[in-house]
């Protein structure tokens, strides 16, 4: 090391001279001696300066060119951005999907039940013997229409809810994309972890880890992240709301 | 009735429409944002605004507070229906002047309840 050589046996002469020098009151000489010593341990300081720069310049290249960085950048994290764009989509798509199964069902559930209802009505009459054998007739007429329309719109039902049962498929596929960012976000963790000890040299963990998410707008709850501060629930947003005379 | 539904997820206003439908509210209209809601708002003759929290050009909480702050809208009944459950938001609502605050995810059961407790309050006058 520097020091070691710095307290050498011609320095340690340098320095019996500069004390002679002192005290034969020679100050020319003293401060030629003193400018010696500091020429020496400057080019020492830049010889280890040197050495330093050096060694960072190396490992900034190292890690500059390094492939997985690159691919990371121009390759992998665009794949990402369209990954979970991609995961938008077939997310929108399905509860359409549904949205529309749901539509599509509805009408039919309330013209069943409405005409349920009034022949139910009619069938009363007909059982408290309040009906003559004409309206009977019509009734009858009735009745068999019923029928036919109503097992037409069970099956309209049923594939309304076979379309809300496939519309779910989205979930198995979405789920494997969301983990491949997952992986990818971890994969950018470490490099980051790596670049920020290799420019501090100190261990790097602070306390971010222990603070939440501290965005102006949270957005949905999510356990962990940023459930801090929140209610949890419509009962809680009520008691909220009560307690403060709202 | 007329409601207007603001919701920048299309999805969202689709399902708050089939449940205002279910309750009898066929006459509903929508906007995707704070900015496309208030022309609508001032040139419509709204009974009752339900508005999303988060959304891109506009928030729902500015969109309260323009409409209360503008002379022929400020007495309009707005619910917010929102994924936004901080303490200083709800208070904030409040604070602007929501009428009702449900979070997502809801049930139709609570925007039913909520929905009958702003017009049992305009009827009480």
């Amino acid at each position: 090391m520097a020091d070691s050589k710095f307290i050498s046996d011609e320095n340690i002469a340098r320095a019996r001279d500069l004390v002679a020098t002192m005290e034969r009151g020679d100050e020319t000489g003293a401060k030629d001696v003193i400018d010696d010593l500091t020429n020496i341990r400057e080019s020492d300081l830049y010889q280890e300066m040197g050495k330093l720069t050096r060694e960072l310049h190396d490992a900034i290249t190292a890690f500059g060119m390094d492939e997985q960085i690159n691919k990371l950048a121009e390759m992998e994290i665009p794949n990402a951005r369209q990954r979970l764009r991609h995961v938008i989509e077939m997310t929108d798509q399905a509860a359409n999907r549904t949205l529309e199964a749901v539509e599509n069902s509805l009408p039919i559930c309330e013209a069943m039940g409405s005409r349920s209802r009034e022949l139910h009505t009619e069938w009363n009459r007909f059982t408290k013997r309040d009906m003559n054998l004409t309206e009977f007739v019509h009734l009858a007429k009735r009745l068999d229409g019923f029928f036919a329309t109503n097992t037409g719109d069970a099956d309209k039902l049923r594939d309304s809810l076979n379309n809300v049962l496939m519309a779910q498929d989205f979930q198995d596929l979405t789920s494997q994309i969301i983990k491949k960012v997952i992986t990818l976000v971890e994969e950018v963790e470490s490099n980051l972890v790596a670049l920020v000890k290799l420019t501090s040299g100190k261990n790097t963990k602070t306390n971010a880890a222990q603070q939440q998410s501290s965005e102006i707008l949270a957005g949905p709850v999510v356990p962990g992240v940023n459930d801090k501060g929140v209610v949890s629930g419509q009962d809680e947003v009520d008691d909220l709301l009560s307690s403060l005379g709202f | 009735m007329k409601i207007l539904i603001v919701d920048d997820f299309s999805t969202m206003r689709r399902i708050i429409k089939n449940l205002l439908r279910d309750l009898g509210f066929q006459n509903t209209a929508e906007a995707d944002d704070g900015t496309t809601a208030l022309p609508l708002l001032q040139s419509g003759n709204f009974d009752l605004l339900i508005t999303d929290w988060n959304m891109p050009g506009m928030q729902g909480i500015d969109l309260l507070k323009h409409v209360r702050a503008d002379q022929k809208l400020a007495a309009l009944p707005v619910l917010m229906v929102t994924a936004e459950q901080k303490r200083e938001q709800i208070v904030e609502a409040a604070q602007a002047g929501v009428n009702g605050y449900v979070v997502k995810p809801f049930t139709a059961q609570t925007l039913k309840e909520k929905l009958e407790k702003i017009f049992q309050r305009i009827e009480g006058g």
